[in-house]
């Protein structure tokens, strides 16, 4: 089998423009990976082969390995092993949030240390996520007006958010909410459930952002890391001072103050390099925000690198970055319309969804339309988990279109 | 043509994804327009501010020369060893680095310790009080930076045989507030320094010599009070920029040259940009506006009749004499020497406070210029002047009884009793004859003469030194509270009056020169630095007229050759010069208290030479009860000879004649 998905003749089979953009894609991750970390005299010193873009380089190869084998394997195959993924995914993301096992970084259990590399079970979850879905929602429509089967598909849903939101890691847990939505939605389930779901979710995060925001202490209040309740209250504007009990030091006030200002100063100085890039930017390697370490250097080049970027390419740069995104989704939608049966549409929509989640959320962060949450950005963020788990997802999308209607 | 693709076919749920989709990356690129090209400008601004560290550099001072282009005042380059705290941070992480791991083990030897005591692990909270602070840590890298600081100090101190020692404190509120600077190890380093240096550090990191111009004034104290002195003011003028993050040592002049011609001198300060990193650490500097050199100020002075006048006093009469020389050049107002004593120095910290506070001294004061002196006799060729011009014959005789009662007042004169025409009055200063025949004039001819020297107003020099001086207006001559007393007081150059030695070398030009009285000029030009700057220079127009006497030629040629007489036969022969015929008049002055008691004593002595053809005027003036015409009359000697000997290297006793 392998031998004739690899022929000269079935070639044509792949969708050739996603794979262009994506290769654009991986061409700018591996230059600004560069720019971002060659810029830091710390990184720079490592030997070549230590260094951060060769690293990427290596997990682009390892994830398009990854992502061609999955194609090997027909869909509905793979469909039938997912809840094995899926139930395999959740085991890791339990065992990620035991102390010894999960190893802690920035506040977060977010890692399985396995000895070389860690990796982060939450992306991969995301991916046997879409495809269990999937293959539940792939029954026929009439099963779908069940109420139970509807049920379980917001049970399939909710398990992975919250161990995902446990670790903490509250950017993977909400990009699964609107991927698992839409996939009910395409599914055809009926306008009633997913209307109420809608208004449920939508009452609810209303609820939570009026606790966080507005409640002052002493009241009732969601018990989150405090850096996320903070990340919140930078991007809604709220001074840190109203939330000090009343009868607080004015000391403590300035520490709080002092303390709003550096938790805004990834915001600030994201926004900083964006906006100084202008129109056309200062050049690759040029960007000074990057360079004088301004933009923290523990997350220029993965979650703030659409700000290296924007600052060094400029406007023009951005608008590459989002039209190969949307090469990407919108080829992603043409697969799902010539999927050859719902399973197939429903996976191309699933992995078009959190594609976009992700783009969305991280470039909204870049420039304060959306809070600073930690999601990557598919194949530019320097990281082996995100790079892997997006080449799988694409890989999952290119399978349902080799076997899409007429092959 | 993709989404249409999928609107083809009539896919209501795809279509809905993919305008979701659509309007979602609309968003984005709104925001990024918004961000990007909107306000781009805005946050390039951000950028600046927060990366850009603004230095003023000041221009570099212009200098101060006399005619002959001697050099009063100028800039040396003073080297500085500064240390760049930039180059040093490597270190300073390491020394850092090590400290804490020998805190780390100190603080596990602790919790070894306490764990020994309570005879269990302790419990992660337990642990917690063992952390550091970041107070601590803060203070170790404060440890950790000093240290290694210190250590660049101690070799740099051994390898140019200088101790140095650094202050700590002094060494972290630079490190906190002026980061992206170098810190300055030395100052003024000499030139076996330099070579050491330049040997020894090279290219070495951390350390760099820095040029700082110094103000330098090779004359010393001569001249000190023309040229004034700078104050340290970093502030910005006109045309610069107003607002920067460090200021390097900038100096305004306060008074004298220095202050009068600031304006030229400062230059215009520039704009260094430093690049700083997130730490405030120096990245990179480049000139955003580059400083324009001021430009040099030339004298009228002549600094070898300066120096002759300054000398001549001291020798004489020592450094404490309070004493003040002008000369000028009669035909051209041009001022060839203004001293005054005692002297000040132009480093203004060169000078002892304590002296310069000495209230009887008063150092401070250009007493050329700066204080009111009652002229005394030597007003008396003025009186006769304006005697002449209401009629007076000039060999009329008055009785001169030893003394003079104006109403029921008596004026004791001390020129021998005898008969007085003008000639012998002035030769012996009687008191009786100008009395007489100033009272006979009228007081209101003599307040027009002198409007016409302009005694009671300034003479218009730069310096910001000047006092108008004191005479009565036609006004207060003529009410009733004006009486002969007063006038005959101003008829012998006392009361109600006051000169400046500048005004009366003024005033004797204007006998010497045919009755003009011009605006004596200091400053003869003002030209760039460098010559190739391309820029104009100024010259500032030489015997400008400030009035005419207006006078009958024949009555200055009396009073000419009644004062030449005065220094061939009478009290100024003390000033002779062979070679050289001078026209003079001494005078000494009262200086009364409140109460009519004499407490002090100015004596002066007026002149000009050569008779023949007048080119220069001297006056000298002195304070003190011990002096007379005389004394005064001898520095003039001094200072006429120093003219003679410049005339004519060669032959130098007939030198002036040929003026």
């Amino acid at each position: 089998m392998s031998t004739t998905l690899l022929n000269q003749e079935h070639h044509e089979r792949f969708d050739r423009l996603q794979l262009a953009a994506l290769v654009g894609l991986m061409i700018i991750g591996t230059l600004f990976v560069y720019s971002a970390t060659m810029a830091n005299p710390v990184m720079a010193a490592v030997p070549w082969y230590d260094q951060a873009w060769l690293r990427q380089l290596v997990w682009y190869a390892l994830g398009i390995g990854a992502g061609a084998a999955l194609c090997l394997l027909d869909y509905h195959i793979l469909a039938r092993w997912s809840f094995v993924a899926y139930w395999a995914t959740i085991f890791c993301l339990f065992v990620v949030l035991i102390p010894h096992i999960g190893s802690m970084r920035f506040g977060a259990r977010r890692w399985i240390d396995l000895g070389p590399f860690q990796f982060q079970p939450s992306e991969f979850a995301k991916l046997a996520f879409i495809l269990a879905l999937a293959h539940f929602l792939s029954r026929p429509a009439d099963e779908l007006r069940l109420p139970g089967n509807f049920w379980k598909g917001i049970g399939l849903l909710l398990l992975p958010f919250a161990l995902t939101l446990k670790e903490p890691d509250l950017g993977s847990a909400l990009v699964l909410l609107p991927t698992g939505l839409v996939m009910m939605y395409v599914a055809g389930t009926p306008k009633r459930y997913l209307l109420k779901l809608v208004g449920a979710v939508g009452l609810l995060a209303a609820l939570f952002l009026v606790d966080v925001v507005f409640v002052p202490p002493g009241w009732w209040q969601i018990s989150m890391e405090p850096y996320q309740r903070d990340r919140l209250l930078v991007y809604f504007g709220r001074n840190y001072t109203d939330f000090a009990s009343p009868n607080a030091a004015p000391a403590q006030l300035q520490r709080l103050r002092q303390q709003q200002l550096d938790d805004a100063y990834n915001v600030r100085q994201a926004l900083i390099s964006v906006g100084s890039g202008g129109l056309t930017g200062k050049g690759w390697r040029q960007g000074t925000q990057n360079a004088l370490g301004y933009l923290p250097r523990a997350v220029a080049h993965n979650d703030f690198i659409f700000s290296v970027i924007a600052e060094e390419e400029g406007f023009v740069g951005s608008l590459l970055v989002l039209a190969l995104y949307a090469l990407v989704l919108f080829t992603g939608l043409r697969i799902a319309g010539q999927a050859r049966d719902r399973l197939g549409r429903l996976v191309a929509v699933g992995v078009v969804t959190l594609i976009f989640s992700h783009v969305f959320i991280n470039i909204g962060m870049n420039i304060r339309i959306m809070p600073v949450t930690g999601v990557p950005l598919p194949l530019l963020s320097y990281g082996g988990s995100s790079v892997l788990g997006s080449l799988i997802a694409v890989g999952l999308m290119q399978n349902v279109h080799i076997y899409r209607k007429g092959y | 043509m993709l989404i249409f693709d999928e609107l083809k076919k009539n896919d209501p749920q795809l279509r809905l994804v993919a305008v979701v989709l659509a309007s979602g990356l609309a968003v984005l690129l709104a925001g990024l327009w918004w961000v990007q090209i909107v306000s781009a400008r805005e946050y390039e601004s951000h950028l600046e501010t927060q990366s850009y560290r603004t230095v003023r550099i000041p221009a570099v001072r212009g200098k101060i020369l006399d005619r002959n282009g001697r050099v009063l005042a100028e800039n040396h380059p003073q080297y500085n060893l500064g240390l760049y705290l930039d180059d040093l941070r490597k270190q300073f992480d390491a020394a850092y680095g090590q400290s804490l791991a020998r805190m780390r083990t100190v603080q596990e030897q602790r919790i070894a310790a306490e764990e020994k005591k309570l005879g269990h692990p302790l419990t992660k909270v337990e642990r917690r009080q063992f952390a550091l602070t970041p107070e601590q840590r803060e203070q170790l890298h404060e440890q950790a930076r000093f240290r290694v600081a210190s250590d660049v100090v101690r070799q740099v101190s051994e390898r140019l045989g200088q101790p140095l020692q650094l202050n700590a404190a002094v060494f972290d509120r630079h490190y906190e507030a002026r980061r992206a600077l170098p810190y300055p190890l030395l100052t003024n380093l000499d030139n076996t320094q330099i070579a050491r240096f330049e040997e020894q550090y090279t290219g070495t990191l951390g350390l760099n010599l820095d040029l700082q111009p110094v103000r330098i004034y090779p004359f010393g104290k001569t001249a000190g009070h023309l040229l004034g002195y700078l104050q340290r003011d970093d502030s910005s003028k006109q045309g610069e920029d107003a607002y920067f993050n460090y200021y390097l040592p900038d100096y305004r002049g306060m008074v004298g040259i220095e202050a009068g011609c600031d304006a030229e001198l400062r230059g215009r300060a520039g704009t260094e940009a430093v690049l700083v990193n997130n730490l405030g650490y120096r990245q990179s500097v480049n000139i955003l506006n580059p400083s324009e050199p001021g430009q040099n100020v030339v004298l009228t002075l002549d600094m070898d009749i300066e120096e002759a006048a300054t000398q001549s006093l001291e020798r004489q009469q020592g450094a404490d004499v309070r004493a003040a020389v002008v000369v000028m050049d009669v035909r051209t107002g041009d001022v060839l020497a203004m001293v005054s004593s005692p002297s000040v120095d132009p480093d203004y910290a060169a000078n002892d406070p304590a002296y310069l506070a000495d209230p009887k001294l008063r150092p401070q004061i250009n007493r050329a210029t700066q204080e009111n002196y009652a002229p005394g006799s030597i007003f008396k060729p003025i009186v006769g002047l304006a005697a002449l011009e209401a009629g007076l014959d000039p060999n009329a005789i008055v009785d001169n009884p030893g003394y003079v009662y104006v109403g029921r007042r008596h004026i004791t004169d001390l020129a021998p009793p005898g008969q007085y025409n003008l000639r012998r009055a002035i030769i012996f200063s009687s008191n009786t004859y100008f009395i007489t025949v100033g009272l006979r004039a009228g007081i209101e001819n003599l307040v027009r003469m002198a409007e016409k020297f302009h005694f009671g107003e300034r003479t218009g020099l730069p310096t910001r030194q000047e006092t108008p001086g004191i005479f009565p207006t036609s006004k207060q001559v003529s009410s009733t509270d004006w009486h002969d007393g007063d006038s005959a007081n101003i008829c012998i150059g006392q009361g109600e009056m006051a000169v400046t030695p500048m005004q009366m070398a003024v005033a004797y030009a204007a006998i010497a020169n045919g009755g003009t009285i011009l605006w004596p000029r200091l400053v003869e030009r003002i030209e760039p630095q460098g010559p190739a700057s391309g820029e104009a220079v100024i010259n500032y127009p030489t015997a400008v007229v400030r009035d005419h006497l207006g006078v009958d030629a024949r009555h200055l040629k009396i009073l000419r050759d009644a004062m030449l007489a005065e220094t061939q036969e009478g009290t100024g022969q003390a000033a002779q010069v062979a070679g050289l015929q001078i026209c003079g008049k001494t005078g000494t002055a009262q200086v009364m208290n409140s109460r009519n008691q004499e407490i002090d004593r100015t004596t002066w002595f007026a002149s000009f030479a050569p008779y023949e053809n007048p080119r220069y005027a001297v006056v000298v003036m002195m304070e003190g009860r011990t002096f007379w015409g005389a004394t005064c009359a001898a520095i003039a000697h001094d200072i006429y000879g120093e003219i003679v000997k410049k005339a004519n290297p060669g032959a130098p006793k007939n030198l002036a004649r040929a003026n």
